[in-house]
C-alpha cells in the first residue's frame, strides 16, 4: 500500500500532477473524513426528507383546511427560495436564537452545530419536493381499494400506512429517485456553513497545495461515481418493486 | 364522478399524474407576499426590542441597504437569463445529438449529458471559476473573462445537460406513429424532425424548461461562494459593514428569501398552468 | 475555401496590427489621463480599510488613499471591488490600474505584479475572541473550534501547528455571525481588522489577546513594467508617511495608530 502512495509522490515530483490526498497522510485523512461526511449527510437527509414527504402527503389529505394550507405554504416557500439562503437562514438566523449549551471550556455554543443545521435545512428542502411526489402517488391509488380497506375496519392511519403508501411508493419511485439524486448533489451546499464534507475538504487541500485543477477533476469524478451508484441502486430497486402487469 | 372511475373492474392502480403537475391546495395571492414581508419586519422588530437601544433598529438598517441589495438581485436575474440562454442553445444541440443516427455522436452526447447532470452545481461552478483562464488571447486580442462571465458559463453547464434531457425526453414521449407516418409521406429525417416532431415537442418541453429556469435562478446565489457581486455577496458585505450585528441576520436573510419567492413563485404557478393546459389527454 | 483563406489572412493582419499597437502602447499614466478615470482595485468587506456604505459606494482608508492618487493625476476615481483570489489577475489584465487591497507583500507576488516600495501599511495574524475565555498563548487554542476565512494562508498554520479545529467560511460576515453565536471560540485574521472591531460598541466584550505573529508589510501594486507610474506611487507613499496622512486616516476611521505607521512617519519626517 505504501508503495502505491509513494508512486503518487513520484508522479508529483516527476510530472507536477499533485494529488496530496494520496501520498500525504494528513490530507488523506481529511479527504476520507470528507467523503464519509458527505455519505453521512446524504443518508440522513435522504431518510428525513422521505419521512417529511410521507407525513406531509398524509397531512395534505387531511380534512382540516388549515392543515392543508399550512403544508401548502411550506411546500411553496421551500420550493421557490434558494436552498443556500435557506441554509443561511437556518444556521445564522434561527441558530442564534435557540438556547445555548456549554461547550466544555467555559463558553457557550449553539444547541445545533453546522452539521445538524445542514441536515435539518436540506431535509426540509428536499422534503418539500417529496410531499408533492408522494401526493401524486397517493392520488393514483384507487378509491375502491381504500373503500375496501375501510370495509375491513382499517383506521385512517392504518389505511395510509399499510395500503396507500406501499402502493403509492411503487408509482413514485422514478420521481423520488430523481429528487434524491438532486439531494445528494445539494449536500455540497453545506460547504458554505463550514460542514467538513467532501467539497470543503477539497477546498482546504487546494488552498494549501495550490492544485485546484487536480482537485477539481477529482471532485467531478467522485461525484459522478457517487451519484452514478445511487442512480444504479435506485433503478435496481425500482425494478424489484415493480407491480406485475402495471406500467411499461 | 366516483363511479366513472371504476365502472368495469377494480383496478390495482390508476395512472399517476406527474409529480410536478400537482394542483395547489393553497393558492397564494399578492397579499400573501405582503404578509411575508410583514413577518420579516415583525421578526426584526421583535429581535430589536430584546436587544439594547444603542443601534439603529434592524428594519431601518435593512431599508438603508435595500436599494443596493435590489441592484444585486437584478444582477442575479441577469446571470440567470444569460446562463439559461447559453444552456438552452447548447443543450438543445446536445439533446438532438442524443437521438442522432450516428452511434458515436449519440454516445458522446449521452455521456456529456450524464456527466454534467450528475455533477453538483456548486462543483461545476468552482470548475468554471478556477479552470477557465482570466482572459482569452485570440490573435493579438485579449478578451478578459470577468468573474460574472465565468459564473454564467459555470451555471450554464448543468443547464445544458438538463435541457439536453428535456429535449430527448420530449422527443421520446411522442408516439412512434408520428415518425412512421411522416416517413411514409417521404419526408427526410431533417424535415420530420424540424417540421413534425419538434413543433409538437415545444409544448411538452415548456413546463420542465421553466421549472429548470426557476431552479437556475435559485442557484445563482451560489455565485456568492466564488465572489461575484450578486445579492448574497452584497448582503455579506453589508453585514460586515454593520459590524456583524447578529440581530440583522434574520431580517436580511428573510429579505433575500422574500425576493426570490416573489420572483420564482409566479413562474411556478405559470408552469403548472401551462402543464395543465398542454396536458395530453389520455 | 477562398473565403476562408481571405478571412484568415485578414485575421492575421489584424492580429499583427493589434500586436504592434500593444508594443508601442503608451504609458499607463497617459492612458489614465486620456480616459479621465483612475481604476483602483480595493476590498469591499474589510472594514475600515475598504467596505461598502449603504449607497453601495466603497469607502475606507484605502479608497481615501486612492482618492489622493486620483487628485494628484487630476482624474476621477473608480473603485473595483476585489477579493484575495482575483486581485493580482485584475491588475495583470488591466482591469484596474492600481491595487490597494490589503495585500501582504511577498516575494512570490513581486514576480507577478509590481509592488511599490516603501510599504504603505503592515499587519500580522491574531485572533478576535470573547474576553471570558482568557486565551494567553496560541497553544491555548488546541482542540477548540476557530473560525477563519477560506483560502487564508494562516488557517493551515493555526490548524497544524497550534492544533485548532479550523472552521472556515467564505466571508467576514459569516465569521462574525458564527463567532457571536458561539460556533467557534475565536476568529483568526489580520490584526488590523481586529483592532478596528474591538473598538466598536458591538464588540466591546471581545479582545485580541495573543502576540501577533507573521507581521508582514502590505504592498500596493501597479502592473509590471509601468516604471513611471511605479515611481510616482513610490513618491506618493513617502509623502503619505511624511505628512502623517496614514496616521490621520487611521484616526479618522477609528483605528489606533499602528507601530508601523508611527515608525514610517518618524523615518520620513
Amino acid at each position: 500500500m505504501d508503495a502505491f502512495f509513494e508512486w503518487f509522490k513520484w508522479l508529483y515530483d516527476d510530472t507536477g500532477i499533485n494529488l496530496p490526498f494520496l501520498y500525504d497522510s494528513y490530507d488523506r485523512g481529511r479527504m476520507i473524513d470528507g467523503f464519509f461526511m458527505t455519505i453521512k449527510l446524504s443518508v440522513l437527509c435522504l431518510f428525513f426528507s422521505i419521512i417529511i414527504g410521507m407525513i406531509g402527503a398524509w397531512l395534505q389529505a387531511s380534512p382540516l383546511k388549515w392543515t392543508r394550507r399550512f403544508v401548502g405554504g411550506y411546500i411553496q416557500l421551500f420550493r421557490n427560495t434558494p436552498p443556500l439562503v435557506q441554509l443561511y437562514f437556518f444556521y445564522f438566523a434561527i441558530g442564534t436564537m435557540l438556547p445555548k449549551v456549554s461547550n466544555g471550556f467555559g463558553g457557550e455554543e449553539p444547541m445545533l452545530g453546522g452539521f445538524a443545521w445542514a441536515v435539518v435545512s436540506l431535509s426540509f428542502f428536499a422534503g418539500a419536493f417529496n410531499v408533492e411526489i408522494f401526493r401524486s402517488g397517493i392520488e393514483a391509488v384507487p378509491n375502491s381499494t381504500i373503500e375496501a380497506a375501510k370495509a375491513l375496519g382499517f383506521s385512517r392511519l392504518q389505511i395510509y400506512k399499510d395500503i396507500t403508501l406501499p402502493l403509492a411508493f411503487r408509482v413514485v419511485l422514478p420521481a423520488l429517485a430523481n429528487n434524491l439524486v438532486n439531494l445528494v448533489k445539494t449536500t455540497t451546499l453545506a460547504y458554505a456553513i463550514a460542514v467538513p464534507e467532501m467539497l470543503y475538504e477539497a477546498n482546504q487541500i487546494w488552498s494549501d497545495n495550490v492544485n485546484v485543477t487536480e482537485m477539481m477533476i477529482f471532485m467531478l469524478l467522485v461525484y459522478f461515481v457517487l451519484v452514478g451508484a445511487l442512480v444504479w441502486v435506485m433503478n435496481r430497486w425500482e425494478r424489484s418493486m415493480k407491480i406485475p402487469g402495471y406500467g411499461a | 364522478m366516483k363511479n366513472s372511475k371504476y365502472k368495469t373492474d377494480l383496478p390495482v392502480m390508476l395512472s399517476p399524474k406527474t409529480a410536478t403537475a400537482g394542483r395547489f391546495n393553497l393558492s397564494l395571492k399578492p397579499w400573501h407576499g405582503l404578509l411575508l414581508l410583514g413577518i420579516c419586519v415583525l421578526s426584526s422588530t421583535a429581535a430589536y426590542t430584546a436587544d439594547d437601544t444603542a443601534n439603529a433598529p434592524p428594519f431601518e438598517v435593512l431599508l438603508r441597504w435595500m436599494p443596493l441589495l435590489l441592484k444585486g438581485f437584478v444582477f442575479n436575474l441577469v446571470i440567470s437569463v444569460s446562463a439559461m440562454g447559453i444552456g438552452t442553445l447548447v443543450g438543445a444541440a446536445l439533446g438532438l445529438g442524443q437521438i442522432s443516427l450516428h452511434g458515436s455522436v449519440r454516445k458522446t452526447s449521452w455521456f456529456v449529458t450524464q456527466f454534467f447532470r450528475n455533477s453538483p452545481w456548486l462543483v461545476l461552478l468552482f470548475f468554471a471559476m478556477f479552470l477557465l483562464p482570466f482572459e482569452i488571447k485570440v490573435g493579438g486580442f485579449t478578451i478578459p473573462l470577468p468573474d460574472w462571465l465565468k459564473a454564467i458559463f459555470g451555471l450554464s453547464l448543468p443547464v445544458m445537460a438538463n435541457v439536453s434531457e428535456i429535449v430527448r425526453g420530449a422527443i421520446a414521449s411522442l408516439p412512434s406513429g408520428q415518425w412512421e407516418a411522416a416517413d411514409s409521406l417521404a419526408f427526410s429525417r431533417t424535415q420530420v424532425l424540424w417540421r413534425i416532431i419538434l413543433p409538437q415537442c415545444v409544448k411538452r418541453m415548456l413546463p420542465p424548461w421553466m421549472n429548470l429556469y426557476s431552479i437556475l435562478t435559485m442557484a445563482t446565489v451560489l455565485a456568492s461562494i466564488v465572489g461575484v457581486s450578486e445579492v448574497m455577496t452584497l448582503t455579506g458585505q453589508a453585514l460586515s459593514a454593520e459590524d456583524g450585528r447578529t440581530d440583522l441576520l434574520m431580517p436580511f436573510y428573510s429579505f433575500i428569501l422574500f425576493l426570490f419567492f416573489i420572483y420564482c413563485y409566479p413562474i411556478a404557478r405559470w408552469t403548472v398552468y401551462l402543464e395543465q393546459k398542454f396536458a395530453v389527454k389520455t | 475555401m477562398k473565403k476562408l483563406l481571405k478571412g484568415s489572412i485578414a485575421a492575421v493582419v489584424f492580429g499583427a496590427l493589434a500586436m504592434t499597437s500593444m508594443v508601442v502602447q503608451a504609458d499607463v499614466i497617459d492612458d489614465i489621463k486620456k480616459r479621465g478615470v483612475l481604476k483602483v482595485g480595493v476590498k469591499a468587506d474589510y472594514k475600515p480599510y475598504g467596505f461598502r456604505d449603504p449607497s453601495g459606494k466603497i469607502v475606507g482608508i484605502e479608497p481615501e488613499l486612492a482618492n489622493d492618487v486620483a487628485a494628484k493625476l487630476g482624474v476621477k476615481v473608480e473603485f473595483i471591488p476585489v477579493v484575495s483570489s482575483n486581485r493580482m489577475q485584475f491588475l495583470q489584465q488591466g482591469k484596474v490600474d492600481l491595487m490597494i487591497a490589503t495585500m501582504t507583500d511577498k516575494p512570490a507576488r513581486r514576480k507577478v505584479v509590481s509592488i511599490v516600495d516603501p510599504n504603505y501599511y503592515s499587519s500580522g495574524t491574531n485572533i478576535l475572541t470573547p474576553k471570558k475565555f482568557g486565551f494567553k498563548k496560541w497553544e491555548d487554542l488546541r482542540g477548540k473550534p476557530v473560525c477563519g476565512i477560506q483560502g487564508a494562508f494562516y488557517n493551515k498554520k493555526t490548524g497544524r501547528d497550534f492544533g485548532a479545529k479550523i472552521v472556515a467560511f467564505k466571508g467576514t460576515a459569516e465569521v462574525y455571525a458564527a463567532l457571536k453565536a458561539g460556533n467557534c471560540v475565536a476568529f483568526v485574521y489580520d490584526d488590523s481588522s481586529h483592532v478596528a472591531k474591538t473598538k466598536s460598541a458591538e464588540w466591546a466584550d471581545y479582545e485580541m489577546p495573543l502576540p501577533t505573529i507573521d507581521d508582514a508589510p502590505w504592498g500596493l501594486a501597479v502592473k509590471l513594467g509601468e516604471t513611471k507610474f511605479h515611481e510616482m506611487m513610490s513618491g506618493m507613499i513617502k509623502d503619505w508617511h511624511k505628512s502623517g496622512r496614514i496616521l490621520a486616516l487611521e484616526t479618522k476611521w477609528g483605528v489606533t495608530n499602528t507601530p508601523f505607521a508611527k515608525a514610517m512617519n518618524a523615518k520620513y519626517k
